[in-house]
């Protein structure tokens, strides 16, 4: 039994716990742009603090790109690719969502190849909250059902991801990125069907809705090209 | 064009006080967060967030009152969202899991074995108000009246919340220790 004293004294010593030094400088540089002062002349102390500050900047960012998730600079990674996403407006965002949620397969395919175990689990989940990300930017667009690019791009990562899956001999869950599928492809339908259509056209939606009634909407979605020519 | 210069210098002035705030709360925040989520990846991912999120604002509103207790409400919410996608989001295929050890190393075992590991698992199992008014007030070292001030108490309700707090966790030590004997 520890007396309420022994108790204080034993949470005094979690201060022990502490940031790595190198973490600390190099999540403050990518934040604000700075590094840790150290210079060789104090005549050139500005010039130099600058072109260091600028190396070492662009540096950890140029190193940061290979990064995976578990990886030490992984956070300076995401910490670039969320600054980016702030200049993406409304109408690219499918698109750069896409694009986030191809580069998580990729690190996830990497990890998968190069057998870091220990690295799989957040890595998943770092695919799972981008496809989740593909989801909701999916939802807020309107008109996307028609944007051929974005949809053929969202058919091929999930071929990556299917082809991933039997990698790993396992799935993975995206259940908000399944929902997208149904709704797009119920969307296709609906707005093919207002439309006057050829007669191959006609075939190919009726297809289309034949796989719809079979839950098999992805390839709904492949058959988009040859409706849209 | 005149205008650009005087720019510039406000921001780097701002950067700079920012860079104060920064040195004097990376360790503290790094260690709220640290202490709730027990993984030093995600409590850098979500720390790195923090005082990204806090430079954005401060850039806006460089009068921020107190800038340590802006951060720590920017961590809390972070850890809550953190919390809240892995649970959304978790990954469910049990085939996975033996190609992760499931085993901790060693080192890891050592850790959890000793006496500051288990306290520092208790403390991440307490309710979240109990983790951070015992935070606060025995490892940041902060007065009551400011740990009640950013707990949006009364100091009165905070004291009995810390009172309550260490009885959960000294309970919580003496069952585990029944159960080990």
């Amino acid at each position: 039994m520890v007396t309420e004293k022994e108790l204080i004294s034993k949470l005094k010593e979690l201060r022990q716990i502490k940031p790595e030094k190198e973490w600390v400088s190099l999540a403050k540089t990518s934040i604000l742009g700075e590094t840790p002062g150290f210079y060789l002349f104090p005549y050139f102390r500005p010039a130099l603090a600058g072109l260091v500050s600028v190396l070492i900047f662009f540096g950890v960012f140029a190193f940061s790109q290979n990064a995976v998730p578990g990886d030490f600079l992984y956070s300076v990674k995401k910490i670039k690719e969320r600054s980016q996403s702030f200049f993406v407006s409304e109408q690219e965002r499918p698109q750069a969502s896409l694009e986030s949620a191809q580069k998580r397969l990729k690190e996830l395919t990497k990890i998968a190849e190069t057998n870091q175990g220990k690295k799989l689990p957040q890595a998943i989940n770092e695919f799972q909250a981008s496809a989740s990300e593909v989801a909701k930017s999916f939802s807020k667009t309107e008109g996307i059902g028609s944007n051929s690019e974005a949809i053929k791009k969202i058919v091929e990562l999930d071929k990556n991801k299917q082809i991933l899956e039997q990698t790993l001999a396992t799935k993975i869950e995206t259940e908000e990125l399944d929902n997208t599928y149904k709704n797009l492809a119920e969307y296709l339908i609906s707005d093919f069907g207002t439309r006057t259509l050829t007669e191959d056209k006609e075939e190919v939606l009726s297809q289309m809705k034949e796989l719809a009634k079979q839950e098999k909407y992805l390839e709904v979605l492949e058959l988009l090209p040859l409706i849209n020519e | 064009m005149s205008y650009f210069f005087p720019i510039i210098i406000i921001m780097a002035n701002y950067r700079k006080e920012f860079s104060k705030i920064y040195d004097q709360c990376i360790n503290k925040i790094y260690r709220f967060i640290f202490l709730k989520v027990s993984s030093e990846e995600i409590a850098q991912d979500l720390c790195s967030e923090t005082f990204l999120k806090g430079w954005e604002a401060y850039k806006n509103n460089p009068k921020i009152k107190n800038p340590s207790a802006f951060l720590y409400r920017i961590a809390r919410n972070l850890v809550i969202d953190y919390y809240r996608a892995k649970g959304r989001t978790q990954f469910v295929s049990p085939e996975v899991v033996p190609i992760i050890d499931p085993n901790p190393g060693l080192e890891e075992k050592a850790v959890l074995n000793s006496d500051l590991g288990q306290v520092k698992a208790v403390l991440a199992d307490l309710k979240e108000d109990y983790q951070n008014v015992i935070v606060w007030h025995y490892l940041d070292d902060l007065p009551i009246p400011k740990v009640a001030e950013m707990m949006d108490k009364t100091e009165e309700t905070t004291r009995v919340t810390l009172h309550r707090a260490l009885k959960a966790l000294k309970e919580e030590l003496d069952k585990r220790e029944v159960k080990e004997v």
